[in-house]
């Protein structure tokens, strides 16, 4: 079950992952982030592939069939996730301008998106996401991390920022100038 | 559907049905894993409940926008904003499949809370003590998600469920929280969950 474990883990922060960013493409208009929703959403249909192999597999080889049924519904359900958030980076992969009320709605959400500039001399500059422990300390969770013209989509916890980074972020309304204040170097991060 | 009723949700704006659609999106999908985490039957009736309101809010919005596009423009950017509609609703489906697992036994579906466990944003469950200051204070008043990272999806309070909490609800006492997020903010709010650190104040600016 190990291996079907870990694929499962893989789709389930991937589907996540995904609607994070469909949401912020869509927010900003952003066609690379709307593309990089498309790719992942192949990542998914190609890793739903092998684990309906993997179960299938294991059921005709005396598995429990109930067990492999979770699997295939849980597979499905993440896949519906993905093909969503997909269908939402359509939208902005079509250029047409979007309706001003859309950006205006997703302001408005529980979950706000926020990105902001690592300045030199920020707490953030040159440390691991883990080691400032963002998400913890400021309530943001990072989704994106646009470097030059390239970009890291879902940075882990051992990925580290430099200066000039730009972090998306996701998180409450009252963590985003707490954010923006810790990326300018205005406020530091609090020691331990 | 709802043959001689007036469809609800009508009298909401565009702007506000969109945002209402995309918060039930995301706070669904937690509510769903918590379900099949902590096999709760209530978490999973709450889900079924977003997922109705969800149709709702889709066939209200289709209504609405339908009856706004005056030119070939408008349908333009207004069938972008009923696709992204679709597509939180079609989450709200998924997360309702996703509870429909919680008719199969719990030791048939081990894997389930190793995901859960593993994952890179977790969801767990957090108790408040008495001792703590958190007690007696809202939500958006100690801005609990800001300072720690961790978002209340769900409170239990005795027999009696609160679910995705509004900035005004006050905590109280031996309430059960179920939070979404990182190991490291999740240790931090059991800090002062637990009453072992005073929730940090800051002066005003």
């Amino acid at each position: 079950m190990q291996d079907l474990e870990r694929k499962l883990l893989e789709l389930k922060d991937n589907s996540e992952l995904m609607m994070d960013l469909a949401y912020s493409s869509l927010l900003y208009n952003n066609q690379d982030i709307a593309e990089e929703v498309v790719f992942l959403e192949g990542m998914m249909d190609e890793l739903g592939d092998e684990i309906q192999e993997m179960v299938i597999d294991q059921s005709s080889q005396g598995g429990e069939v109930m067990k492999s049924l979770v699997v295939l519904r849980l597979q499905m359900a993440m896949e519906e996730i993905a093909d969503a958030a997909a269908s939402i980076a359509d939208v902005v992969l079509r250029g047409v301008p979007q309706h001003p009320v859309v950006q205006m709605s997703l302001r408005d959400a529980d979950v706000v998106i926020s990105r902001a500039a690592v300045a030199e001399g920020s707490d953030l500059a040159g440390r691991t996401l883990g080691d400032v422990k963002l998400s913890s300390i400021s309530g943001m969770f990072a989704i994106a991390i646009k470097r030059g013209r390239k970009y890291i989509f879902g940075p882990s916890h051992a990925t580290r920022v430099e200066t000039g980074d730009i972090i998306i972020a996701r998180g409450p309304e009252d963590g985003e100038e707490y954010f923006a204040k810790l990326a300018s170097g205005e406020e530091r991060a609090p020691s331990d | 559907m709802m043959e001689g009723e007036a469809p609800e949700f009508l009298d909401l704006s565009v702007r506000e049905i969109l945002t209402e659609m995309k918060d039930i999106s995301e706070v669904i999908v937690d509510l769903a894993y918590a379900a099949l985490m902590f096999d709760s039957e209530d978490i999973a009736q709450k889900v079924s409940e977003l997922e109705s309101e969800m149709d709702n809010l889709n066939y209200a919005i289709k209504i609405k926008t339908l009856m706004a596009a005056r030119t070939r423009e408008d349908a333009i950017q207004l069938s972008g904003m009923l696709q992204v509609a679709a597509a939180a609703e079609s989450i709200s489906n998924a997360a309702g499949d996703l509870v429909k697992l919680q008719s199969v036994d719990i030791e048939r579906r081990p894997f389930l809370s190793f995901m859960l466990r593993e994952s890179e944003e977790k969801i767990r469950m957090i108790t408040v003590s008495e001792k703590s200051d958190m007690i007696n204070r809202t939500i958006g008043d100690l801005g609990v998600e800001a300072e720690t990272g961790m978002r209340v999806i769900a409170i239990k309070r005795r027999q009696r469920w609160i679910y995705d909490p509004e900035p005004e609800t006050k905590l109280k006492a031996r309430d059960t929280l179920i939070v979404r997020g990182t190991k490291d903010g999740y240790e931090r709010l059991a800090e002062f969950s637990s009453g072992r650190s005073p929730w940090p104040e800051y002066e005003e600016e």
